[in-house]
């Protein structure tokens, strides 16, 4: 009858709930307050290009994370098929990450590089014309888009609010940048690398160099997951400390 | 306060009345209660031996130094020293003495296709049948010839992509960049479809033929056979990337070409990208 004691007194009862309530509340919240001892010192991790971010903003519109995740984890069937596992500091820049927790499809953490832009292109317009079988929904509309960029600056000051840092000429520029990056003849395209660093890929992305289409975005972004980081520099035994 | 025994069951009650009713006391089984305290000390013991809970400066690492990193770190390099192993042959031996291992292809054949299906079937099909952009590489034509080394070399390093010693091959967008008049490009297009042996209209195709020595033949040959120091393919034979109709090869000519093929060192390991050669080459036989 231990408890007929705690239960007769509401204030030291209430004090009771809120103190175990308190340890759940501890354990979740307590390891935010650390989180630079969680994200790894990397090489090569920079904000995304506007081009990039409208072409994961796509990604999400179109709930690709419900099929696929981003997220390759530490078992050696996942790092044998589909490289290094994900690190922390791969989604510092993300707003919401993008890890998703259903493989319908394969994780595409490090799709970057791996198939040309032509097949994601056609694979995207025509799933099953490539991957016989595959009961991935076609998103042919995507070449016909023109990508909205107006919004872009906008879109950018608001990710720069919740940590991402973008500086102000980034910021300023975001369209004219969008517009560069899938612009194969730009001459400016050095300032993109002064900008956002070395790691950009400037190129027309859908095939189609006159015409900014959000299937440029899209494949834009999908070529540049996982590119990022440098792992000929990183020290295996200090990430998986 | 004494608990109240209930004269009917001899039981304990829980003390409390409703309108004369009165609640037996029934504590949770003994065994209960010991599962969950053994859980909490489990738990206990876990935290010591596991790393548990971020420090200020460092995770709590736990007593016995675990880490997930760490182990999938040592079961892949283990994974790659067992394949090393199983797979020496591919790395030590040349191509010549693998190709006349007559015992290589039935033993290897089927697990080595479990690295093409997971890489390169996505653009050359489950079986290397290819399809439109994307070539066959059952049939005997090659870009950039036939011989094995030089295939490892187009895996190793790929053709227009982001590897620095990639190989090179683009078609120019003759139509589109304005290179060429369109009148000339319609003119080509015929001689093109003459020497691949389509229905043609001799005539234009016989003004082509001067255009296509000036213009075309510096990469595709004089005789339009291709040529493997530039990737340039035959338009003389039957395979072709980009279709051979009458308005592929026109799209071809004002749009241009430029394939990717993605460079996989790095992706791949060199013996895996050895092992790819052989599997391509086991095709031929």
């Amino acid at each position: 009858m231990e408890h007929a004691k705690l239960e007769r007194h509401g204030m030291a009862f209430a004090l009771a709930v809120l103190g175990v309530a308190a340890i759940g509340g501890f354990v979740e919240i307590a390891p935010l307050f650390t989180i630079e001892n969680t994200v790894e010192q990397v090489d090569g991790m920079r904000p995304y290009t506007p081009l990039e971010l409208a072409g994961r903003d796509i990604y999400v519109r179109e709930g690709c994370y419900a099929c696929h995740s981003q997220m390759i984890r530490t078992l050696r069937s996942d790092v044998d098929r589909y490289g290094h596992f994900s690190l922390a500091a791969e989604s510092m820049y993300d707003h919401p990450h993008q890890w998703g927790s259903k493989r319908t499809g394969p994780d595409l953490a490090r799709i970057g590089g791996k198939y040309s832009d032509d097949w994601h292109v056609a694979h995207l317009e025509r799933p099953r014309a490539l991957v016989p079988g595959s009961v991935m929904p076609g998103y042919a509309f995507l070449s016909q888009t023109r990508l909205e960029t107006d919004h872009l600056s906008v879109a950018l000051s608001a990710l720069s609010r919740a940590g991402v840092p973008y500086s102000e000429e980034q910021i300023a520029l975001a369209e004219f940048d969008a517009f560069s990056q899938a612009d194969p003849e730009a001459t400016y395209d050095q300032d993109l690398f002064v900008r956002y660093g070395e790691n950009v890929q400037i190129r027309d992305f859908d095939g189609d160099p006159n015409f900014l289409s959000e299937m440029d975005a899209l494949v834009a972004y999908l070529q540049m997951l996982g590119t990022l980081v440098n792992f000929d520099n990183i020290d295996a035994k200090e990430i998986a400390r | 306060m004494k608990p109240e025994i209930d004269p009917h069951s001899g039981q304990e009650t829980t003390g409390h009345e409703w309108n004369g009713i009165k609640e037996l006391n029934h504590p949770i089984p003994r065994v209960f209660s010991l599962w969950l305290w053994a859980s909490i000390l489990c738990a206990a013991i876990l935290w010591v031996l596991y790393p548990s809970f971020p420090g200020y400066h460092q995770v709590l690492g736990g007593v016995l130094g675990y880490s997930s990193r760490g182990a999938v770190n040592d079961a892949v390099i283990k994974g790659q020293e067992q394949r090393a192993e199983a797979y020496a042959k591919f790395a030590q031996e040349d191509y010549e003495t693998l190709l006349n291992d007559p015992a290589l292809k039935a033993t290897y054949q089927d697990e080595i296709g479990v690295l093409f299906r997971d890489n390169c079937a996505a653009c050359h099909g489950r079986n290397g049948q290819g399809q439109l952009e994307f070539p066959n590489l059952r049939d005997d034509h090659w870009l950039w010839s036939a011989d094995p080394e030089e295939i490892q070399y187009t895996l190793q390093v790929g053709i227009n992509a982001d590897h620095e010693d990639t190989r090179m091959a683009e078609m120019p967008p003759f139509g589109r960049d304005e290179w060429l008049e369109q009148a000339d490009i319609d003119h080509v297009i015929e001689y093109v479809l003459q020497i691949s042996n389509q229905p043609h209209n001799a005539e234009m195709a016989h003004l082509g033929e001067t255009i296509f020595e000036e213009n075309c033949a510096g990469c595709h040959g004089d005789a339009g056979h291709g040529g493997y120091e530039n990737g340039a393919p035959s338009l003389t034979d039957t395979a072709w990337i980009y279709g051979s109709s009458r308005a592929d090869i026109a799209d071809t000519l004002h749009n241009g070409r430029r394939g990717v093929m993605p460079a996989w060192s790095g992706r791949l390991s060199e013996s895996e990208i050895r092992q790819i050669t052989m599997y391509l080459m086991w095709w031929a036989d």
